[in-house]
């Protein structure tokens, strides 16, 4: 059971770190502008989803401070907009079916949208760039990253399976 | 029992939310160099191996479509260039007849752009070249469209830069004929792709046609003289009816630009240093005069300022002219209509060039 254990959340590692791969050196290589997949936001809401609210807004927090360390526009507002991010995608997952697969594409999708919210007016967006970022960028980046989300669980869906919070 | 433990997990993540939440709100409020410091920490420590694989990453991206687009670019400049050497030559010819020092112009330091996912992403650029490169702060950062901001904070491999997008981005700047100049700024703080700039500070009197290019003053010391900020697309809006405020189109994006160039060496523009003459000027100035030539306050492009200044300054010296010939004895002479020919004794500022 131990050792059932250990394999799970070493298949999860290997999952997790696949993603960074393909966000710091797949990305950058395939796409160019704002609208690529956001893969560590995949790994965030896929690990906020099979852990709890705690574990989820720990994870959400350390990829903020991450993300704010790389794009320091207003330090401190990708860490919040993260932190709730994890924390309610844990929360939400008591109301949906979290193993169906447009579940998940609707959480990536939702997840992405309201980063970007909160990214904006924690570092304070006028009114005019706001809407356009919200009704245009974000929802086109949500939706690529629900894709991308929604392939990556149909060649990986086994990895992400568990449910870490139950073991 | 299972209860228990299930409102003990409850209670801990509640814990770690309000935790967390606690930690992003004081990075939040923290002061912005706190901010800049603790980034700078994690990019160069915990962050390293994911921007280094970044790196590698955008050294590698040369797809077909790029290489196509670089290798136009490059026949456009080796076609310009072809008729580049005549201009540098007459050049030189010209500022050698006019006893003006070699012009220096910056040199430039290529790095790749690393771009993030967040929506703030055009706002603060992350650079793939950094203090082993020889990048400084204030450095300029452009792309072959135009001005893309300045070089915020610099690590050992990489630099942070601001662009145009960025709040407290302002430039000064001056139309491409010299005779507007005000001050360039983002019109709003929302996505770097959207955001345009605003040429502020125009008198009423002053009008500017749409299309009319704006491009970098050189004054303020960090961004050269003539980088294209934009082109003006309309009035902005109108106060009191002393100032006009225009729309700028901004010439270069952040959001979508992937390789920029860092102006490094880049001097302000002063007019005695930019125009230092080369002889003893000595001329006739009055006794007692300053050996050296007193600083001037300030200079624009198309030097109407600084017109006024040497104008002014050779009417003295005329002046001091006909003194110096009448104390010696000699009939003054009636004062030249036309400017002194070139060969003629330089005013010791310099600014009449």
């Amino acid at each position: 059971m131990t050792s059932a254990k250990a394999a799970n959340r070493l298949q999860l590692t290997v999952a997790l770190g696949l993603l960074l791969f393909l966000q710091f050196y797949v990305r950058p290589r395939l796409f160019e502008g704002r609208y690529a997949p956001d893969f560590v936001m995949i790994g965030l809401v896929l690990l906020a989803l099979r852990s709890g609210p705690g574990m989820g807004a720990v994870a959400g927090f350390l990829v903020g401070l991450g993300s704010d360390a790389l794009s320091p526009a207003r330090f401190g507002a990708a860490a919040l907009a993260n932190t709730m991010v994890g924390y309610f995608a844990a929360q939400t997952r008591a109301f949906f079916f979290a193993d169906n697969l447009l579940v998940n594409a609707g959480f990536l999708f939702g997840a992405v949208w309201l980063r970007d919210l909160i990214v904006l007016v924690a570092s304070g967006s006028a009114d005019q760039g706001l809407a356009t970022s919200l009704l245009v960028d974000a929802p086109l980046q949500a939706l690529t990253t629900a894709l991308a989300g929604t392939v990556l669980l149909v060649l990986f869906g086994g990895w992400f399976r568990i449910r870490l919070d139950q073991q | 029992m299972a209860r228990v433990t299930e409102r003990w997990e409850s209670r801990r993540d509640t814990w770690l939310f309000a935790g967390c939440m606690l930690l992003s709100a004081l990075a939040l409020l923290m002061p912005a160099s706190w901010g800049m410091t603790v980034a700078s920490g994690l990019r160069t420590t915990a962050l390293a191996p994911f921007v280094w694989l970044q790196e590698r990453a955008a050294e590698g991206r040369t797809s077909r479509t790029r290489f196509r687009a670089v290798a136009s670019e490059r026949d456009s400049l080796a076609e310009l260039s072809r008729t580049l050497s005549g201009l540098v030559d007459e050049n030189a010819q010209l500022r050698s007849l006019l006893d003006l020092t070699v012009r220096t112009g910056p040199g430039f330091i290529p790095a790749e752009v690393l771009h993030q996912t967040l929506p703030t992403d055009g706002r603060t650029l992350l650079l793939d070249a950094g203090k082993v490169d020889g990048v400084s702060p204030l450095d300029p950062v452009v792309t072959p469209e135009g001005l893309i901001g300045a070089v915020r904070e610099v690590d050992q491999h990489t630099s942070i830069a601001m662009t145009w997008a960025h709040p407290e981005f302002r430039v000064s700047a001056v139309s491409a004929n010299g005779q507007v100049a005000g001050i360039v700024g983002p019109t709003s703080t929302g996505d770097a792709s959207r955001t345009g700039l605003e040429f502020r500070a125009i008198t009423y009197r002053d009008t500017l046609p749409d299309g009319a290019l704006i491009v970098a003053s050189g004054l303020g010391g960090v961004y050269p003289r003539g980088v294209p900020v934009g082109t003006v697309v309309g009035v902005e809006r109108e106060q009191l009816g002393w100032e006009r405020v225009y729309r700028i189109r901004p010439a270069a994006q952040p959001s979508v630009a992937g390789h920029v160039l860092i102006l490094h060496g880049a001097t302000p523009l002063r007019i005695p240093a930019a125009f230092a003459v080369k002889r003893d000027t000595t001329d006739s100035a009055a006794p007692g005069a300053p050996a050296t030539p007193p600083p001037v306050p300030v200079a624009t492009p198309q030097g109407t300022p600084a017109d006024s200044l040497a104008r002014a300054r050779q009417h003295r010296f005329r002046a001091d002219s006909v003194a110096a010939a009448a104390a010696a004895g000699v009939p003054a002479r009636p004062a030249p209509k036309a400017a002194p020919a070139p060969s003629a004794p330089a005013d010791t500022n310099g600014a009449a060039r």
